[in-house]
């Protein structure tokens, strides 16, 4: 029988505020343990928390940049339960009144996985355990977050992956958070099901906690897929239970039963007061949405006429997208911009952090006046490309590098002169290609385009030194 | 009804000491505490909207960092601490 995957995702993204969600210390990461904490945020008896305003901002635009319904009125509850993690004893979330509703996220395949819910609430403390005694750091404790609850549309490990890759960048794009997977500033809880193909009923579920990597959810995804047919197809059945990814042995194990909502004993907290928020309110925050990187992928392709690769690949990374927007304004042809920074800039940045935070010394000024060089036919390609890597070493502009008389046109006597000398000096190239060896032409253009210091044009070369081999 | 057990059963469960002689006065605040909680239950709740009770809303707090405090200070109550840690140590 076939199977179908069933999947959805429980995404917690750390908000990028300057304090923590109920009190006043940093939300900075790292710190000596316990140095970013006060009374509030390690749950000492009698304190007031008082809600960051922040927070219900960024919030409110993670909602809006999801197409979610943002909810006039909400508030916050206590959900109880015992773990050192948490000093209280409850973590301060939203129940039944989250503040963003029924949003989506359209993957590329065009299908929309919907989203339940997003609400804040609080993150819990970082517990390390040695020699079987738990050490506790607070420091995390009360950080704000976002948890982004979906729907089970997810059908596939690949739209899983391009799922959390999309809510990375939406998040990144908005500025709520940098959504660092390995610094757990994102996670996520991947919710799997099978059922046989073309069933509408869901099968029960298992959920793989605290996923911090997207290629481990891949994993985990296909694993417990696996395990689960097999289980059903052998006559067993699966058990609803959450599980911990072995990311070594590429297995899951369980952690626990999985509790009812019940057994959280939520209640209103009764020391935070209602949320109002003014449809003029979220009015004024739909104005800081910037343009997403699948609008801008779009648009890139559509206006300036990128290969679809290219667009998503720049479009993805925000300062990227920025810089070469301004690259390439008012240029002739965009695309040779996009090449520089695929070609020649993207090598210079090999992770993803590398690209995130687009540390590079060239300015999209100084790129352009390399550009407007190349559009005038001031200079060829093959020198462009060796400026652009002395402009990116250095930082100087392309003034340095090219001279006036560089940027002078080769006339066609000079080409023709330059060509002669290529076949009178290569006796061996011009033999192997009068034998048959086409590519042996191409090292006598080198030659031509060497002695030229790049300003030839490579096809008028060719063209040449073939007519003159005869 | 609060019995003198009761206390010293929440008393142990809330790390707090007290003394033999103090545990009959305790026993009686205890006792008239638990009895006024009970009067809630004589109000009555019609045309009442207890999630607002006070009116208030939007109590929010700017997003401005005031320095944390001494980690010495944060750890003081904690019964066992290690390298800067609550320390939870292993059960048997």
């Amino acid at each position: 029988m076939q199977y179908e995957m069933v999947a959805g995702f429980e995404t917690h993204v750390e908000l990028a505020t300057n304090t923590k969600i109920f009190c006043s210390c940093t939300t900075q990461f790292g710190g000596d343990p316990n140095t970013h904490c006060c009374p509030i945020c390690i749950g000492l008896p009698g304190v007031l928390p008082k809600l960051n305003r922040e927070v219900v901002r960024f919030a409110i635009r993670a909602g809006l940049a999801t197409n979610c319904h943002i909810s006039n009125i909400s508030k916050m509850d206590r959900k109880n339960y015992c773990y050192p993690d948490l000093p209280k004893a409850y973590q301060i979330s939203q129940y039944d009144k989250p503040l963003c509703e029924n949003g989506y996220i359209q993957l590329s395949n065009g299908r929309k996985i919907r989203l339940n819910r997003i609400h804040i609430e609080e993150d819990a403390g970082k517990l390390i355990h040695k020699r079987g005694d738990t050490y506790i750091d607070y420091n995390r404790g009360g950080v704000p977050l976002i948890e982004i609850v979906s729907e089970p549309d997810i059908r596939s490990v690949e739209e899983a992956k391009e799922y959390v890759e999309r809510l990375q960048q939406i998040m990144r794009f908005i500025g709520v958070s940098d959504c660092r997977m390995q610094e757990g500033s994102m996670r996520c809880d991947v919710n799997v099901s099978v059922r046989p193909a073309g069933s509408d009923k869901l099968g029960t579920r298992t959920e793989i906690k605290n996923m911090n990597s997207i290629t481990f959810i891949g994993r985990a995804m296909e694993y417990e897929f696996n395990r689960q047919v097999e289980l059903i197809e052998s006559g067993g059945e699966v058990e609803q239970q959450t599980l911990r990814y072995n990311d070594a042995e590429n297995t899951t194990s369980p952690m626990r039963g999985k509790e009812d909502a019940n057994d959280y004993r939520y209640f209103r907290d009764p020391d935070l007061v209602t949320i109002e928020v003014s449809d003029e309110e979220v009015d004024e925050l739909r104005k800081t949405i910037p343009e997403l990187p699948f609008e801008k992928a779009e648009r890139y392709v559509s206006e300036l006429g990128l290969s679809e690769k290219d667009a998503a690949n720049i479009a993805k990374y925000r300062k990227i997208a920025e810089y070469f927007e301004a690259a390439s304004d008012g240029v002739k042809n965009p695309k040779t911009a996009a090449n520089f920074i695929i070609g020649q800039i993207f090598r210079r940045l090999e992770t993803e952090d590398d690209k995130e935070s687009f540390e590079i010394r060239t300015t999209a000024e100084q790129l352009k006046e390399l550009i407007k060089l190349i559009d005038e036919g001031k200079i060829k390609n093959n020198l462009a490309k060796t400026t652009l890597e002395k402009m990116l070493d250095t930082g100087k502009p392309v003034t340095e590098f090219v001279s006036e008389s560089d940027m002078a046109d080769l006339d066609e006597n000079a080409l023709a002169e330059l060509c002669k000398k290529a076949v009178e000096s290569n006796p061996k190239a011009v033999e192997d290609f009068k034998k048959g060896k086409q590519k042996a032409v191409k090292s006598l253009v080198g030659f031509v385009m060497k002695e030229s210091r790049g300003k030839a044009d490579a096809a008028a070369a060719e063209a040449l030194i073939i007519e003159i081999i005869g | 009804m609060v019995t003198r057990d009761d206390v010293i059963n929440i008393a142990r469960l809330s790390k707090l000491y007290i003394a033999e002689e103090e545990l009959d006065d305790m026993t009686k605040a205890m006792g008239d505490i638990v009895k006024f909680a009970d009067t809630i239950n004589n109000a009555s709740e019609e045309g009442v909207e207890f999630d607002n009770i006070n009116n208030l809303r939007n109590a929010f707090r700017e997003d401005e960092i005031v320095p944390s405090y001494d980690r010495d200070e944060i750890l003081k109550n904690a019964n066992d601490i290690d390298e800067g840690h609550f320390l939870v140590r292993k059960r048997v």
